[in-house]
């Protein structure tokens, strides 16, 4: 996008405040339309947006979905019940034990399991290193996003020591296969006790820091205080769920409100943030995981000992069961219906970004297309699938593509030249 | 929440109300969708929190659920259409989050949402998707026959 000074008129001299827009959902001029994604198939759902400019200010976002649609709850139909947990897990490489769970533990209302107490905790501590490791994964990418490259390299740094204490407990970093009907696969390993307090200490050391760090950084304030603001009045509308809705001052998490697993006993505070702006999406994820660190030292030090399984049948009697988990992006739902056999009849997935794509359009209105980036980044949708963008301007007879890539850079510069 | 409001609701509408594990479920006829969900934002605000939208085929009727969630239950609009003229009032202009969920619905089963501007257009199956082979997720629909019709086309 070398040629932005021609094409794109930077309208405004405040760069990044938000401007009043006008039309409402799909009211435009295709003079207007700026085709926005479509896909990256190495990251999990990705999107793509027809963005409405005025000049380059973003009038609405359209949303649509379904790029990497792979069949995945049609698949589900033609497998077993023990086969499915490893396909869900398989919906997404961050959050994958939060998915494995929600299904199980809907498996298990079904099948009226009293789950052991032991793997109750096992579930915890996994579930909230996942949170951990997912939200210092979105961590660097918003200094990448940004143009600040060495958080970006730092973060994901720390990042490894988690991944390892999951590779250790678990056996796999990514897809942890660890869940399973009535319990976990296997006990924790001997000795695991002392790594896991040991990393804990260096993370909490190290989010500290960053969280100080995100607060005051202007690379960073510059680009995110006051952007992709949303009131709390929106999101109760438009239902968010995870650090999106309780960045509005919301303070709504499954894991308080309708405990699972151990959550009754390890009690979570709910972290909150009123400003509802990418920056305080920053700090409220950082909070997070100081939180995490904390219950994960907590069920480390009150886990009973016993048997981390049942025994459980192949086939599951005739019922239907909601149930939902909050993954580290938010609330994740299942419903599952069994016929009464070896295969479900319908299991329907409701993933945390799709409740939030909604709100995120509504949180680009009135930005710049410079804000794009950071603002679609904020709802941690995994979020990269900016490969190959055309921007239209049918006056001008002009078109050309850009790369997500050039986009990031555009980004950057247009805030060198305007507030730094 | 007293259970007295959602007796009120069903009074109202004309549904029945059922206890399914952690679910609440409210039974309805499909032209009580938005009168359901209206009275149940007024009756119930602390509830508005739409889940998700459901769909799922019943053999000859595809049944439709939105979920709503508030504590430790689930409160459970269900409704049923029948499949050769499954088309329900849309009530997005009542709850906005469900605009997504139900074109969710229309894409994978087939049900019309009228009202619903999302849906004019696909959200989730690709726009090669052969118009004349049923909804993915309905029982007829046999995954090798739609294969082989969008190789053909």
């Amino acid at each position: 996008m070398s040629d932005k000074g021609n094409n794109s008129p930077i309208s405004g001299e405040e760069g990044s405040a938000k401007r009043e827009v006008s039309a409402g959902l799909m009211q435009y001029s295709p003079e207007n339309l700026m085709p926005f994604g479509p896909v990256h198939p190495a990251l999990h759902e990705p999107e793509y947006f027809k963005l409405i400019l005025e000049g380059e200010v973003i009038v609405d976002a359209i949303p649509r979905i379904g790029f990497v649609h792979r069949g995945i709850e049609r698949a589900a139909q033609d497998r077993t019940w023990i086969k499915n947990i490893y396909l869900f897990e398989r919906i997404c490489g961050i959050c994958s034990f939060a998915h494995s769970l929600s299904y199980v533990q809907a498996i298990e209302g079904i099948l009226q399991f009293e789950v052991p107490k032991r793997a109750r905790y096992i579930r915890v501590i996994v579930a909230e290193l996942e949170r951990i490791h997912s939200h210092m994964l979105w961590l660097g990418l918003v200094g990448y996003w940004t143009g600040f490259d060495t958080l970006f390299m730092w973060i994901w740094k720390d990042r490894e020591h988690v991944l390892d204490l999951i590779e250790a407990i678990t056996g796999n970093r990514v897809h942890k296969s660890y869940n399973t009907i009535s319990g976990v696969r296997k006990d924790l390993p001997e000795n695991i006790s002392e790594p896991i307090k040991r990393e804990m200490a260096y993370i909490q050391d190290r989010i500290r820091y960053y969280r100080d760090l995100v607060s005051r950084e202007e690379t960073l304030v510059v680009r995110t205080r006051g952007i992709g603001k949303i009131d709390a009045e929106t999101a109760r509308k438009l239902c968010p769920v995870g650090p999106l809705l309780r960045s509005t001052g919301i303070a709504r998490d499954v894991r308080t409100e309708d405990p699972y697993a151990a959550y009754d006993e390890i009690v979570p505070e709910v972290k909150t943030s009123s400003q509802g702006d990418v920056a305080s999406l920053l700090t409220l994820r950082a909070d997070e995981v100081l939180e995490s660190c904390r219950l994960i030292l907590l069920a480390l030090e009150k886990m009973p000992s016993g048997p981390t399984k049942l025994t459980a049948p192949r086939s599951v009697p005739k019922g239907e069961n909601a149930f939902h988990v909050e993954a580290p992006r938010g609330e994740l739902f299942y419903y599952i219906r069994s016929p009464g056999g070896i295969t479900p009849e319908r299991v329907k997935i409701r993933t945390p970004t799709m409740a939030n794509v909604l709100t995120a359009t509504s949180m680009l209105k009135g930005y710049t297309l410079a804000d794009v980036p950071v603002v679609l980044t904020g709802m941690d949708p995994c979020f990269g699938c900016m490969d190959r963008i055309s921007v239209f301007e049918v006056d001008k007879e002009k078109q050309w593509s850009v790369r997500g890539e050039d986009l990031r850079q555009y980004g950057i510069s247009h805030y060198k030249t305007k507030k730094l | 929440m007293e259970e007295g409001n959602l007796d009120d609701v069903a009074a109202r509408v004309g549904g029945q109300i059922s206890q399914n594990r952690n679910s609440r479920v409210l039974t309805i006829e499909p032209g009580k969708l938005r009168d359901a969900c209206k009275f149940l934002i007024d009756e119930m605000p602390d509830f508005y929190h739409l889940s998700t939208v459901t769909g799922f085929d019943e053999g000859k009727t595809i049944g439709v659920i939105y979920h709503f969630w508030k504590g430790k239950e689930f409160l459970s609009i269900k409704t049923s259409v029948p499949k050769e003229n499954a088309i329900l009032n849309s009530v997005s202009d009542i709850l906005p989050a469900s605009i997504l969920y139900e074109a969710e619905v229309k894409d994978l089963l087939g049900v019309e949402f009228k009202g619903n501007r999302m849906t004019l257009q696909r959200l989730i199956l690709p726009d090669a998707y052969p118009p004349e082979a049923p909804p993915p997720l309905r029982k007829e629909a046999d995954p090798e026959k739609i294969r082989k019709m969008m190789e053909l086309e």
